[in-house]
């Protein structure tokens, strides 16, 4: 096991976002996190990010601990700055051994523009790569990626997917939050699908799609 | 630390590339500073008082041989703006605190003034508290303007019989006419008589002409003596180059410690809330920075950030002083202690900003609520000590009458480092205090 929720819950106020959950991914293990807007896909994520604090339960790390690389739905970099300026600075605060060398390759490989162009005035896509890209510095062991093909083109669908089976292939787990369960079908070896803040079905991706399909029949 | 000094250069770098804001930042609160500082001056300057005339003052009146015009003696006061009125408009003004204070010219006025026979009085009513007390203070010093103004008349009347005695010839004392011999025709007659060869008048004739010129040489130096016990001391204004009062130690402290503040609250407030409005708080917390760094983070960011606007508005409020020639000059040896004090401050007035944030959570609402409080802490400064209870509650939590007394007594005391540490040391547990409490409430900023 790599990373695990144990009875993780959160509240805001009296509202559940998340009901007491149970989640483990181990390594070359793509997991799909399937469910309807607000089901509280993000939170699980934000939770095992540690960017937000469970109201309850606790999260796991192995021994020693992973590295943990998160990306959020929405792009989450310093606007004011350059591609590069962001990659650095996330690079600098996790005390990369290199750096320079850690935000170079991310660069080259989301294939983000090298200018002074500020984040604010890039495209969406190009914003999104950013986000996804601070997400992979330092090679992290586990991934959570918080719907990574939004606003990406085809292409740059491809090309993550790619990467994605690349790193599956070297040991790595990611759990990839999504509404199109199709998208990851032939990567995932586990779809977990959430409702309302609950897990409702845990299975093989094909029948996630058939569980949400009479979920939204009832 | 060295996450703290990346995230440093990180805001520096987003200040820099808006310089659009950075400049509204110093400009806003110094434009303010300079307007409230005109308040300040001219509010005090002048209250406004009713004046009920019941005696129906006439224009002038006649003291000795000279009109004195008590009419505008009193309308033209520099100490008060005295305006006429209604004996029920005044109450009504007095209540609704239009006026500050109304003073009633009793019936008797003028009769008991040309009389002399006991001390006219004017009646002051005024508000109750600080400024009512304040007007009374400017009403004494009317008060005591115009008896200098008639004890002078009435000197130069006493003095006009004093002459008629010394001279003779005919003139009015008090209501009586009359025409007199003189010390001066009598001792020339009384030295006439000294002459004659019967010694029984030339003896009491020489000796009651020396008493006489005795006497007139007394009398003449009356009016020198009258004017002396009538005035033992007497001030002397002299109006030389002096500091114009957009440059005095009070309105450059107080414009120093107004931009600081709303420059501080404001980038405190904005700084904390752009980490979460750019979503990047969220990526910090995991284990890159912790709450309780990010937020000494950003009291950092505006202390230094706060000493280097001080510092250039603090030389710009120097070269205007040297450029203008203003006697006493700017003193420059002061300014690496001043910055220093203003440092603390703006670091306090920065927790305070970030604990708005934190609080309010999205920038605009931080905003609203940092000049939300801004502009009452301004407020409470203003008022002096002591006027009452809440203003003196308010001047002692928050840090803008402390940075005022910082600044003021960095700038001009004699002796600074008393007042200068016991307002640094004030505003160290302030900045502790804010800082304690944003900590607790950077939480919300991940929701």
């Amino acid at each position: 096991m790599l990373l695990a929720a144990r009875g993780v819950e959160r509240r805001f106020g009296r509202r559940v976002a998340l009901a007491p959950t149970d989640l483990e991914l181990r390594g070359s293990e793509l997991v799909a996190l399937v469910g309807p807007n607000g089901a509280g896909k993000s939170t699980l994520l934000a939770l095992l990010a540690g960017a937000l604090p469970p109201s309850g339960g606790r999260v796991e790390q192995s021994e020693p601990a992973a590295l943990v690389g998160w990306v959020p739905q929405r792009p989450a970099v310093y606007g004011h700055l350059s591609a590069w300026e962001n990659l650095l600075l996330f690079a600098s605060l996790q005390h990369l051994e290199r750096p320079e060398a850690a935000a170079r390759a991310i660069l080259e490989l989301m294939g983000l523009p090298d200018g002074s162009q500020r984040t604010a005035e890039l495209s969406v896509g190009n914003q999104q790569r950013l986000n996804l890209g601070v997400g992979l510095l330092g090679d992290p062991d586990v991934l959570l990626l918080d719907e990574p093909t939004a606003s990406l083109d085809p292409s740059s669908r491809r090309r993550l997917f790619e990467f994605l089976r690349e790193r599956q292939e070297r040991g790595c787990a990611a759990l990839v939050a999504t509404h199109v369960v199709e998208e990851v079908m032939g990567l995932a070896s586990k779809a977990v699908v959430l409702v309302e803040g609950s897990v409702v079905h845990v299975g093989p991706p094909d029948q996630a799609a058939a569980a949400i399909s009479e979920l939204e029949a009832t | 630390m060295k996450t703290v000094w990346l995230l440093l250069g990180n805001d520096a770098r987003r200040l820099r590339r808006s310089p659009l804001l950075l400049a509204a930042f110093v400009v806003y609160p110094l434009v303010i500073a300079l307007l409230v500082g005109l308040v300040v001056r001219y509010a005090g300057e002048r209250p406004r008082v009713g004046l009920v005339d019941r005696a129906g003052l006439p224009r002038t009146i006649v003291i000795g041989e000279r009109d004195f015009d008590l009419k505008r003696l009193f309308e033209e006061a520099a100490e008060v703006e005295l305006v006429r009125m209604s004996e029920e408009r005044a109450a009504l003004e007095l209540e609704t605190g239009r006026v500050l204070a109304v003073l009633t010219v009793p019936k008797d006025f003028s009769v008991k003034l040309r009389r002399l026979s006991e001390s006219p009085q004017l009646v002051l009513r005024t508000s109750e508290g600080a400024l009512g007390s304040r007007v009374a203070e400017k009403m004494s010093a009317l008060v005591y303007a115009v008896n200098l103004k008639l004890q002078k008349a009435y000197i130069e009347a006493n003095l006009g019989y004093v002459d008629l005695l010394r001279r003779g010839g005919s003139g009015q004392i008090g209501r009586e006419r009359l025409t007199v011999i003189g010390l001066r025709r009598a001792r020339e007659e009384l030295e006439a008589l000294a002459g004659s060869r019967d010694p029984e008048v030339a003896e009491p004739a020489r000796e009651l002409a020396t008493f006489l010129r005795q006497v007139e040489g007394a009398v003449g130096q009356v009016g020198d003596f009258l004017r002396a016990t009538a005035n033992p001391i007497e001030l002397r204004t002299e109006t030389r180059a002096g500091r114009t009062w957009a440059l005095s130690a009070q309105v450059q402290a107080y414009a120093l410690a107004l931009a600081l503040a709303f420059l501080a609250l404001l980038l405190g407030a904005s700084a904390i809330t752009a980490e979460r409005e750019e979503r990047t708080v969220s990526r910090l917390v995991r284990g890159l920075v912790s709450l309780s760094s990010l937020v000494a983070e950003k009291v950092v960011l505006v202390a230094v950030v706060g000493t280097v606007v001080a510092a250039v508005l603090s030389c710009g409020f120097g070269l205007v002083v040297e450029t203008a020639g203003v006697s006493g000059g700017q003193p420059w040896e002061r300014l690496p202690l001043l910055l220093a004090g203003l440092a603390v401050a703006a670091a306090s007035f920065g927790a305070l900003g970030v604990l708005a944030g934190t609080l309010a959570r999205n920038s605009g609402t931080a905003m609203l609520l940092a000049l939300l409080v801004g502009l009452p802490l301004a407020l409470a400064g203003i008022v002096p000590a002591g006027a009452s209870a809440p203003t003196d509650l308010l001047r002692a939590v928050v840090p803008f009458a402390a940075a005022v007394e910082l600044a003021s007594a960095a700038l001009y005391d004699q002796e600074p480092w008393a007042t200068v540490a016991e307002e640094v040391a004030r505003l160290l547990v302030l900045t502790l205090v804010f800082a304690a409490f944003a900590r607790l409430t950077v939480r919300r900023l991940l929701t």
